[in-house]
């Protein structure tokens, strides 16, 4: 075990295995302290009171999504990560022979900037491919750029499926995002009669890792054997959306190794890099170029607003003047609109934060109640902004312990100075 | 409703909150968190809005979007959801709900 930005990591660094039989978050026992906060915040269960005492434990991995929210709301810090590439990937970058590529998520870039003193939310993209690139990666792409394909790819499927509605093997509506892993075990575990209406597109990083061993190898002539895909995210469950047996679509493992947000700032910051001093630099173009579209992936109503930027313009034939579509963007709960579209009608979307709001959306689709076209779902409240791989709210602990402390010593030196 | 010895403690725990804190602070403490992440929210809106960091707001202005899916020479030239992107960009999902299933025959008690 090591401890990375306040959290316990097991440096466990899983290949070939099925990675239904892994815990990636799990309790210690030690340092449970029986309050509960973990089960409010799990939309499955999974994590529960084993004992009298009340202690702590996620029950089995089937049940657990791999989100991560207990452990970003433990007060006690008792929650650990099982799975950890680091040490491997440090091994890998040292190694002449091996093409590491960098592949950040969108959300990274908003918390990466926290662990070195920014204030929350600090934009850091350029410094992020700065200290990438100091740290030795070879190719400085980006998963923001496989968000673009991926607005791409669903849209045209969204726009597919509302044409052929009322045909043949029409596939179903609504059509759900495919792009949270946590959402999507959530629905093969909870709701596997509603698998056809999920999006067949990969998530942005299950885009990146084979496009980077065959697109982006052909660009940068490199031998795709050599290549090494390192996914950075904000979140817990891509660990396991990286081991899944069915990504391997580039003739090799298309993500050979996952961290998040939390376990980057620690290879900076033993790499000895002055990540405030960096200056800010633009990834490799081929695969790393993004828009504004890509970036708002990070926040929950985000890939809503992206692919309504395009369905607008593809299905109306119009350009959309104002690309802001606040309706759809979501802080919590469930979020619903009617976007009007010239020359189509009605789009009718809505945007779900958190599973347990998901949950609800799913048993009206399932009942076939539901009138929407597109549906987008995030496990985490707020979006991956919020992720469980993000570093942690300063507050959740100190709400607990500094300011319980603070009280007792004010009234303690307030009692002194009448006395 | 019965008082289990978690729920118990867990009202205690409340109960002892607003004792030490005062009943204004602890209401801070839990709304801290949706400020927290609504903060990082807004910065990522602020960030797509920036004409300095995002150049294009629309993935399909994108210029390397627009070359990856050249009709002519591009590795996607069949356009979204063409064969290649079928091949690399799609996939399939697994029913999982059997192992589940197994779980609650033992006897778990879960939220869905």
């Amino acid at each position: 075990m090591k401890q990375i930005e306040g959290v316990m990591y097991q440096a466990n660094a899983p290949k070939g295995v099925d990675p239904d039989g892994i815990f990636f978050v799990q309790v210690d026992p030690a340092k449970c302290e029986a309050c509960g906060s973990c089960d409010e915040v799990c939309a499955t269960g999974a994590i529960q009171a084993i004992n009298d005492d009340g202690i702590h434990a996620v029950v089995d991995p089937a049940a657990c999504m791999n989100c991560g929210q207990c452990l970003v709301n433990c007060p006690y810090g008792a929650i650990y990560e099982g799975v950890s590439y680091v040490d491997e990937i440090f091994e890998k970058l040292k190694d002449p022979d091996t093409i590491v590529v960098s592949m950040p998520a969108p959300a990274v870039r908003y918390g990466l900037g926290e662990c070195f003193g920014a204030p929350t939310g600090t934009y850091v993209g350029g410094k992020m491919h700065a200290a990438l690139r100091k740290l030795g990666f070879d190719y400085i792409w980006d998963n923001e750029f496989t968000a673009d394909v991926t607005i791409m790819e669903e849209g045209t499927e969204l726009i597919q499926r509302v044409k052929e509605q009322g045909k043949k093997n029409a596939r179903p509506l609504p059509q759900f995002t495919s792009c949270c892993p946590g959402w999507v075990k959530f629905a093969e575990t909870f709701y596997p009669d509603l698998m056809p209406n999920l999006s067949s597109c990969k998530s942005p990083i299950g885009m990146l890792g084979p496009l980077a061993k065959t697109y982006g190898a052909h660009e940068t002539h490199t031998k795709a054997k050599k290549i090494y895909t390192v996914s950075i995210m904000p979140c817990i469950a891509k660990k396991y959306e990286g081991l899944r047996p069915e990504l391997a679509d580039s003739g090799f493992r298309d993500i050979d190794a996952t961290i998040n947000t939390r376990e980057l700032a620690h290879m900076i910051k033993t790499a000895g890099i002055s990540f405030n001093s960096l200056p800010s630099q633009q990834p490799d173009p081929a695969l790393g170029d993004s828009t504004g579209a890509a970036t708002i992936f990070g926040n929950s109503g985000g890939v809503m607003e992206a692919a309504l930027r395009l369905a607008y313009e593809v299905l109306s034939g119009k350009k959309l003047d104002n690309p802001d579509i606040k309706v759809v963007r979501t802080h919590e709960g469930i979020n619903t609109a009617d976007v009007k579209v010239p020359g189509f009608g009605t789009v009718k979307v809505a945007v779900a934060s958190g599973l347990s709001n998901a949950a609800k959306l799913c048993d009206e689709v399932r009942a076939g109640k539901s009138p929407y076209h597109f549906i987008e779902i995030m496990s985490c409240p707020g979006g991956c902004v919020n992720g469980g791989g993000q570093p942690l709210d300063p507050e959740i602990r100190a709400s607990l312990f500094r300011s319980t402390v603070a009280q007792i010593n004010k009234r303690f030196r307030a009692r002194k100075v009448t006395a | 409703m019965k008082m289990n010895r978690r729920g118990f403690m867990k009202t205690c725990g409340i109960m002892a909150g607003y004792a030490v804190l005062g009943v204004n602070l602890t209401k801070e403490a839990v709304a801290s968190a949706m400020d927290f992440v609504g903060m990082r929210q807004k910065s990522v809106y602020d960030a797509d809005a920036n004409s300095k960091i995002y150049k294009y707001r629309k993935s399909q202005d994108n210029p390397m979007i627009k070359k990856i899916y050249d009709h002519k020479n591009g590795f996607l030239h069949e356009g979204p959801c063409g064969h290649m992107s079928h091949h690399l960009l799609h996939t399939h999902y697994v029913d999982r709900s059997a192992r589940l299933a197994t779980l609650k025959d033992k006897g778990f008690k879960f939220n869905l």
